[in-house]
């Protein structure tokens, strides 16, 4: 009986440090956010509790009749469509390459490959408004070279998306590409030993064991990236400050505006809790589509 | 293997290297402008962004970026880094107890876990301070490492990377009557040795930046770490990029050094999941 | 990997970790028990420009000051967290445009009988316009430390070319001179540059043409002719091409020095040492001047820091003892020549360290500065004209249109947040 009864707690054990420490430091105050979404806390009502009023859900019908955030939620949109996919087969593509030989060259850029992650986001801010500047950059200096004609990358507001995406691209490949890279260790030699036999090109022997065999992790970059991107914030916030017009301004970037900027802190949590609802939703989604490939 | 199975892989060998130098360049421009940088005088810098290289070298962006507090930073950073990893630890349990333990509630305590990832850092801020607050831990290094320890993004790289693992090697351990503890140190850990060091990388990272934390909770210096020690070092309305850069450059040789003692083991997979 | 090795590590860890948790309650017990420590909050880098001022205090008085410097960009997000627990440090520097916001917060003690007792504290030894920034609601939270106005900047050189031997005096001189330099040869060359993420500017210049911001019964005019006016001014510049219709993203070496493609521009005093040290001119090819005037004045924007009380404080007499001290005559002087921050009371200039001719022009300006009006929206209302003014420049939007709808949209927030 007892034993039964260890046996039941032993995951608990495991889990429970890491929960305890999650729900104290981050459900909590997720909690607490929920709850100052459905009020009008702003910088008076920090000090003062007593004036902190419930608003039931006006915060969130404001929201949908702003202007401003709707523009916001659609250019989010917008970063996860092109970004998230680019991210996944952008990282994956290099770390099959990277895992290609075992030279220095190929250890050095997997170090290279991560240098993104690691430089100053002014470094990163500076040399990438260099390469974007319209007249003078290198970007456009290329492009007018092979006889195209100058974008203005940062100032239009049809490029400048693209142009943040790009930048968070580039920054968002290291990571990944170590995640694939260690996954990719765990492909049993035997199974491409055995495809060789077979006479597989390269080519197919990666989309019939390389990709196949990193479902797991495409699985995991997959939902993290994405979770990540409708949280699209440090490139607008350095590079664009949401504009021109708006153009490039996230649902994270407008909740920074209006919770840091003009202490509307209940305005702010409220918008954040709409992205939170769709965050989830997309996850849940993943999650259901993932055990129906593994039943099917 | 034939002599021209052998050639046409070489082929492609070179093929794959040329693309990952073209894309490596760009890749590493901006970090090889910080450090150049770091060795420009910030006029140097401000004058002409687009030179590459120093006109003049000079030393004197490092002379100033190690004034008074810098022995005291150094140390609270440390130890944040060294607590960081017992974290990782905590986490590897987690993401153990998520992949191979079938108990009630994993779905939604799951699912629980990721939704802490899904509302930015800034909305939450004032509450897990008001939270240290009345456990009487602002002003402390516990009330720093605490909120920053455990992470939802680690726990899921674990939990992937360890359902990953055949069930049956658990089972024949389970049979010899290992127990779970033992299994979790003998078998999961030296099996999971690439993620973990991927983890590790990343852990140190986290730490040896620690920022907000140390900055928010602390009334005093005392408990300044590096980063913000460098952050105090900018204008209220101007930027010094030359000093900047060199702090930046400064704080990335130890990550440098650690990711390439820890990509080692990155490659270091074991062959364990043969029997899908 | 050798589990005893973990193993041991994990318990190193464990009794390191109660050690901190001694070592932090010993801390604890440390600050608690010695009263005469005042604790002072600080922007940027304390030890170096402010330590010899306070090290003075301690000699003088025994009283010890634990300086806390915390980084500028965090220095809202400290003092938030501090508005929220009611607990915070004695004494501290805010930012001129942060007071409104924090005394509505409840984090300011009203110091008005203290000031009004001490001669040395009192409104006529400072700068009108930072003395503003200390008052709500006729009650005084806080004494003006360190001031700020903007100021021209322009390239004498520049200038002389295109048949100008003094900076543009008022309005018309501005577009005009500005419109010549726009049409010197070569790729971006501008007259003057418009910061299009400056929300103070559109207001500083619509007062200079007579607009009132916002009227007795505290509602913005922001439609009415005066600030219309202003921005079909602006809007010239832009769509004329003597103004960049987005941020060049330049350093000012670039931007001001070397060809000088964007010629003249307005910011605060910061900008001397940076043009002096990082612009590579020589100290003959550059200007400051006074504002040129528009149709009423040539009124500039108050900034700067004040130093207030916490309200929470349980050092009050230590706390003001410590205010007191740094707003005497000597010690603003020491403070500037550390810092570089001009002082905010008006005897201090006649100091010998503040002669430079560029500084005494930035001295005249003050005369003519005020601050933005001092209501916790007013950041809000900022960022919304930032909005407003995007359109104007880079749609071509009508300015009287654009105006309506900004100031229905800010009168209606300003409503609901009563």
């Amino acid at each position: 009986m007892k034993n039964n009864l260890m046996k039941k707690l032993m995951p608990y054990t495991f889990i429970f440090p890491a929960l305890l420490l999650l729900i104290l430091f981050s459900i909590i105050p997720i909690i607490i956010s929920l709850v100052i979404s459905f009020t009008n806390l702003d910088i008076t009502g920090l000090g003062n509790w007593g004036a902190v009023k419930f608003i039931g859900l006006s915060n969130f019908i404001n929201l949908f009749h702003d202007s401003l955030f709707l523009q916001a939620v659609g250019n989010t949109l917008f970063y996860v469509v092109i970004g998230v996919p680019a991210v996944i087969a952008l990282s994956l593509a290099i770390a099959i390459m990277i895992n290609f030989g075992q030279n220095r060259f190929f250890k050095l850029m997997r170090l290279v490959f991560y240098t993104p992650s690691i430089t100053n986001t002014v470094a990163v801010a500076v040399v990438w408004t260099f390469m974007y500047n319209p007249s003078t950059g290198l970007i456009n200096n290329i492009l007018n070279q092979i006889g195209l004609g100058s974008v203005g990358w940062l100032t239009d507001q049809n490029v400048a998306k693209i142009a943040l995406i790009i930048l968070a691209v580039w920054k968002a490949i290291g990571l990944n590409m170590l995640i694939f890279l260690a996954a990719l260790q765990g492909i049993p030699k035997d199974f491409y030993e055995a495809a060789e036999l077979d006479g597989a090109s390269w080519w197919q022997q990666t989309i019939h064991i390389t990709i196949p065999s990193l479902k797991f992790s495409i699985f995991f970059v997959s939902v993290t990236t994405l979770i990540g991107w409708f949280q699209f914030f440090d490139e607008p916030f350095v590079m664009t400050k949401g504009g021109p017009l708006g153009s490039t301004n996230s649902v994270a970037l407008f909740v920074y505006q209006n919770g840091f900027q003009q202490s509307n802190f209940g305005y702010a949590a409220s918008a954040s809790f709409v992205m939170f609802a769709a965050i989830i939703l997309a996850t849940l989604i993943q999650f259901k589509l993932q055990n129906k490939q593994q039943n099917g | 293997m034939s002599n021209s199975l052998l050639k046409s892989q070489q082929n492609s060998r070179f093929i794959v290297s040329v693309i990952l130098a073209v894309f490596g360049f760009i890749m590493i421009l901006p970090f090889l402008w910080m450090f150049l940088s770091s060795f420009k005088t910030n006029a140097e810098i401000v004058q002409n962004t687009r030179s590459f290289f120093p006109k003049q070298w000079t030393l004197e962006n490092y002379r100033n970026l190690f004034h008074s507090g810098f022995t005291l930073y150094l140390r609270n950073t440390l130890i944040i880094t060294f607590f960081s990893f017992v974290g990782m630890l905590f986490n590897a349990m987690a993401g153990y107890g998520f992949a191979k333990f079938k108990f009630k509630g994993r779905g939604v305590l799951f699912i629980m876990v990721l939704a802490t990832m899904m509302i930015p850092g800034q909305v939450t801020m004032i509450p897990v301070y008001l939270i240290l607050n009345q456990m009487h831990l602002t002003n402390t290094l516990t009330g720093i490492i605490l909120p920053g320890l455990v992470g939802a993004f680690s726990i899921f790289l674990f939990r992937q990377f360890i359902s990953n693992i055949s069930d049956s090697i658990l089972e024949a351990a389970r049979l010899d009557g290992a127990s779970e503890w033992y299994m979790f140190w003998h078998i999961i850990l030296p099996i999971s040795k690439p993620v973990l060091a991927v983890q590790g990388i990343l852990t140190f990272i986290g730490g040896w930046n620690a920022f907000l934390w140390p900055l928010i909770l602390a009334n005093d210096e005392k408990y300044y770490t590096l980063s913000v020690g460098l952050q105090l070092l900018q204008g209220q309305h101007t930027t010094d990029y030359g000093i900047q850069m060199a702090g930046s450059s400064f704080m990335v040789i130890p990550i440098i050094i650690i990711f390439v003692i820890f990509q080692k083991y990155i490659l270091q997979g074991f062959n364990i999941q043969g029997d899908k | 990997m050798n589990i005893k090795k973990i193993a041991i590590g994990v318990a190193i860890v464990a009794i390191a970790g109660g050690g901190f948790v001694a070592l932090n309650q010993a801390a604890n017990n440390d600050s608690g028990s010695s009263s005469k420590t005042v604790s002072f909050w600080y922007g940027g880098d304390g030890d170096t420009d402010i330590k010899p001022i306070i090290k003075d205090f301690t000699k003088q008085t025994g009283i010890k000051v634990k300086i806390q410097s915390v980084p500028w960009s965090q220095y809202n997000d400290k003092l938030l967290t501090a508005a929220a627990s009611k607990s915070g440090p004695d004494l501290m520097v805010m930012g001129t445009t942060s007071v409104p916001n924090f005394v509505s917060s409840n984090s300011l003690m009203d110091i008005s009988d203290v000031i009004k007792k001490d001669k040395n504290l009192q409104s006529n030894k400072f700068f009108k316009g930072n003395v503003e920034t200390t008052k709500v609601n006729g009650k005084y939270y806080g004494v003006p430390w360190y001031t700020e106005t903007r100021v021209l900047y322009y390239r004498k050189d520049l200038l002389q070319k295109v048949g100008y031997n003094e900076p543009p005096k008022n309005w018309d001189e501005l577009y005009d001179a500005a419109n010549k330099l726009s049409q010197r040869s070569g790729k971006d060359t501008y007259g003057f540059s418009i910061d299009q993420s400056e929300p103070t500017f559109g207001f500083m210049m619509a007062r200079q043409n007579g607009a009132t911001l916002l009227n007795k019964n505290g509602q913005t005019e922001f439609n009415q002719t005066a600030m219309v006016e202003t921005m079909s001014y602006l809007q010239k510049f832009v769509k004329n091409g003597v103004s960049p219709k987005e941020d060049l993203k330049l350093s000012i070496g670039e931007s001001f020095g070397n060809k000088g493609l964007l010629p003249m521009f307005v910011s605060g005093p910061w900008m001397v040492k940076s043009i002096e040290q990082d612009s590579g001119l020589k100290d003959s090819q550059w200007g400051v001047a006074q504002l040129p005037a528009g149709k009423y004045n040539n009124m500039s924007n108050t900034g700067g820091g004040d130093l207030a009380v916490f309200k929470y404080t349980s050092h009050k007499t230590e706390a003001i003892k410590l205010m007191k001290f740094l707003s005497k005559r000597e010690n603003q002087i020491k403070y500037y020549k550390n810092s570089n921050s001009l002082p905010a009371r008006t005897d201090a200039w006649n100091d010998k360290s503040l002669q430079n001719t560029k500084v005494q022009v930035i001295r005249k300006q003050l005369n003519s500065s005020q601050p933005m009006p001092l209501i916790k929206q007013w950041d809000q209302i900022g960022q919304n004209y930032v909005k407003a003014w995007e359109k104007i420049s880079v749609e071509n939007a009508d300015p009287q249109k654009t105006m309506n709808t900004f100031n229905d949209q800010t009168n209606k927030s300003l409503d609901t947040s009563k």
